[in-house]
């Protein structure tokens, strides 16, 4: 148990795993934030309501990013992801589900 | 700001340079003469400038005269484009895009429509796409290019945060020192004296490149998915052939409604759909609408009852499917959006879409800046000369940071880093120039219009010379010496393309006006810019060891 604990440190840990969530991590949660944003835009029309989630885009996958890396290790890293896309991804499934947007 | 931190972001910012370089260099250098697309095309063809009346005042576009040439060109596409004539070309192109085929493209003159030909040099469109689409299959290419768009975002970000000293760095330049302290002043001159341009070139290409991969993102949470339905929704509805003709609405009464619901709008695209040609209709089991042409009390054969309404069809000059669209789009005079579009229905009038971001919501108008702001769509010839002067500042960025990053670690020419960055990024202000320089040249061969032959040749010597200059640091060892050469180089193909301008199109710049003259003060500009760079340029640097260098790197940076 404790042999696969520590592969699964050093795995989750080391510098490659901290660069994957700052690259495909970030992405996929800039996704489901954009998705999100998309989803439950209170102001404007339709087209409003799109270009909220995707003029800024890059920006929340600029951010992210820059927030994963600076974490000392590739396991800070990974749960500053999960803290993001894990309630956004619960109200994406929630909204596309249910249909619950806003307007 | 921690220390850890701030090493943290100055390892991301150099790391994020390296790896995207050499790629945002080809993306931001072939920016520039993409930022002259029109400019360069109305230069690189004498016909064009020939257009010109002899008043130099644009006559207004008469869109009945287009549609009826279009018409007499047999031009039979059921969706094509009008572009017409604007302030730096006097001619209207008629053009039909079809994929995976070349386009269908024929020019007329604004002032009589009468069809002259097309430029047999592509100059303009060879470096354009390289900007847009690195000459990379679609999408790919375009996603590649808002990729690195990205990558500069990210490493402008980080730039930021590490220097903090921006105030000293902004008029620090210490060139009687050392070549790496050299390299560190230029690269924050450059990155600080450009900054608010190249972070609004960065964020707006990013997504222009990358809009066709978070559009689908877009559509799944607003339209279930349905791509189609979401592009409707921005751009406005195609049109629906339903194989009934009538008449097309009158078109004047159409333009002076287009002035009410499009004021202060420069149209720069007119997109008809669903118009059709009688030549071709003969031969097409299309139905005509009875209601609208049926000879009355004959008992006529469904054949001579076709003929017989295409012979009066003929009479109504232009024909429309009754689901036929016009759309016009183009860019607001005053404001920053180049989205605004009026579609109406090209039997009836009826305006059936209106597509303005002009007071709408904040994202919409953010959204409708992007490509003014990225292509300069606004503002004077000087504020593009200002922008390929920050976008020639992000090219020296990018390379003074490349050289930074291999300078640390005592890598000299041998790396192959520091060879393909010479090879490829020299390589390619090479090439330009000396494709520059040929397209004039072929002038003299005279290849026959339409061959094609002037534009592969123009092909031919900017991917043969780029290849020969990305070979060349390869064999000349001396980097230096050679990014002498590469300089000089240019510059003189810079000259050759003023004296081949001349000699075989009698267009020598004391001679010459308008926008031909500008364009060649430009070149000029360029040849004693890069005249000037090879002269102030060091000829050898004093690499350290990597020992002796990568235990101070950190520290001599944020000194």
């Amino acid at each position: 148990m404790s042999l696969t604990n520590n592969f699964f440190n050093r795995f989750i840990n080391n510098n490659a795993s901290k660069n994957t969530a700052a690259i495909f991590g970030t992405l996929i949660t800039t996704i489901a934030l954009t998705v999100c944003i998309t989803l439950l835009w209170p102001f404007g029309n339709v087209v409003e309501q799109i270009f909220a989630g995707g003029t800024f885009f890059f920006i929340f996958w600029a951010s992210l990013f820059y927030w994963a890396i600076l974490a000392d290790t590739g396991k800070q890293a990974w749960i500053r992801i999960l803290i993001i896309l894990l309630p956004v991804l619960a109200i994406d499934i929630f909204s596309l589900l249910f249909n619950l947007q806003i307007k | 700001m921690e220390q850890q931190t701030h090493k943290k972001l100055y390892s991301t910012h150099a790391w994020v340079g390296i790896i995207s370089g050499i790629l945002l260099f080809i993306v931001t250098f072939s920016g520039i003469p993409a930022l002259f697309d029109h400019e360069i095309e109305y230069w690189q063809y004498p016909a064009y400038s020939e257009q010109q009346n002899t008043t130099r005042v644009q006559t207004p576009f008469n869109l009945e005269r287009a549609l009826q040439k279009s018409k007499d060109l047999n031009f039979n596409h059921d969706n094509y484009f009008i572009q017409p004539a604007d302030n730096i070309n006097n001619h209207v192109i008629l053009a039909y895009f079809s994929e995976g085929k070349e386009p269908d493209l024929h020019y007329l003159n604004a002032d009589s429509y009468q069809e002259f030909p097309a430029s047999p040099s592509e100059l303009n469109h060879l470096l354009g796409h390289l900007h847009t689409d690195l000459h990379l299959p679609r999408p790919w290419g375009r996603y590649l290019v808002g990729l690195s768009g990205m990558a500069m975002l990210l490493a402008i970000i980080a730039g930021i945060f590490i220097h903090v000293k921006w105030r000293k760095e902004f008029v620090m330049l210490r060139p009687k020192r050392s070549w790496r302290l050299l390299l560190t002043d230029q690269h924050k001159l450059l990155g600080l004296w450009s900054l608010p341009f190249t972070l609004i070139l960065a964020f707006t290409g990013t997504i222009l490149g990358l809009l066709g991969l978070i559009s689908p993102i877009l559509a799944i949470a607003a339209f279930n998915g349905d791509v189609e339905k979401a592009t409707i929704a921005v751009l406005g509805p195609k049109a629906e052939v339903t194989g009934e003709y009538s008449a097309v609405y009158p078109l004047i009464e159409l333009l002076g409604r287009l002035e009410i619901d499009m004021p202060d709008t420069s149209v720069e695209f007119i997109q008809v759909s669903g118009l059709r040609i009688i030549r071709s209709l003969e031969k097409t089991d299309d139905k005509i609408d009875d209601k609208i042409f049926t000879t009355e009390g004959t008992e006529n054969t469904e054949e001579e009852i076709k003929e017989q309404n295409i012979k009066q069809l003929t009479t109504n000059e232009l024909i429309t499917d009754i689901g036929g669209i016009i759309k016009f789009s183009g860019y607001h005079k005053d404001k920053l959006s180049n989205l605004e579009s009026v579609t109406y229905n090209l039997s009836t009038g009826e305006k059936i879409h209106q597509g303005s971001f002009i007071g709408k919501g904040l994202f919409q108008r953010i959204f409708a800046a992007v490509t003014p702001l990225h292509y300069v769509l606004f503002g004077n010839t000087w504020l593009k000369v200002f922008y390929a002067l920050s976008a020639l500042a992000a090219c020296g960025l990018i390379l003074t940071g490349n050289m930074l990053w291999l300078h640390k670690r005592g890598h000299g020419m041998q790396h192959w880093l520091s060879k393909s960055t010479l090879g490829i990024c020299g390589g390619l202000v090479v090439a330009t120039s000396v494709t520059f320089a040929a397209s004039q040249v072929m002038y003299a061969f005279k290849f026959p219009l339409g061959s094609g032959l002037h534009h592969i040749s123009e092909e031919w010597f900017f991917w043969g010379s780029w290849l020969v200059m990305i070979a060349a640091p390869f064999i000349i060892k001396d980097g230096f010496k050679l990014s002498h050469y590469f300089l000089r180089l240019t510059s003189l193909a810079f000259i050759i393309t003023l004296v081949a301008d001349g000699l075989f199109n009698q267009r020598w710049f004391w001679l010459t006006e308008g926008w031909v003259f500008n364009i060649q003060m430009g070149i000029l500009g360029s040849a004693l810019l890069f005249l000037y760079l090879d002269y102030k340029m060091p000829n050898k640097a004093n690499i350290r060891s990597a020992e002796s260098t990568q235990d101070n790197n950190y520290s001599a940076e944020t000194v």
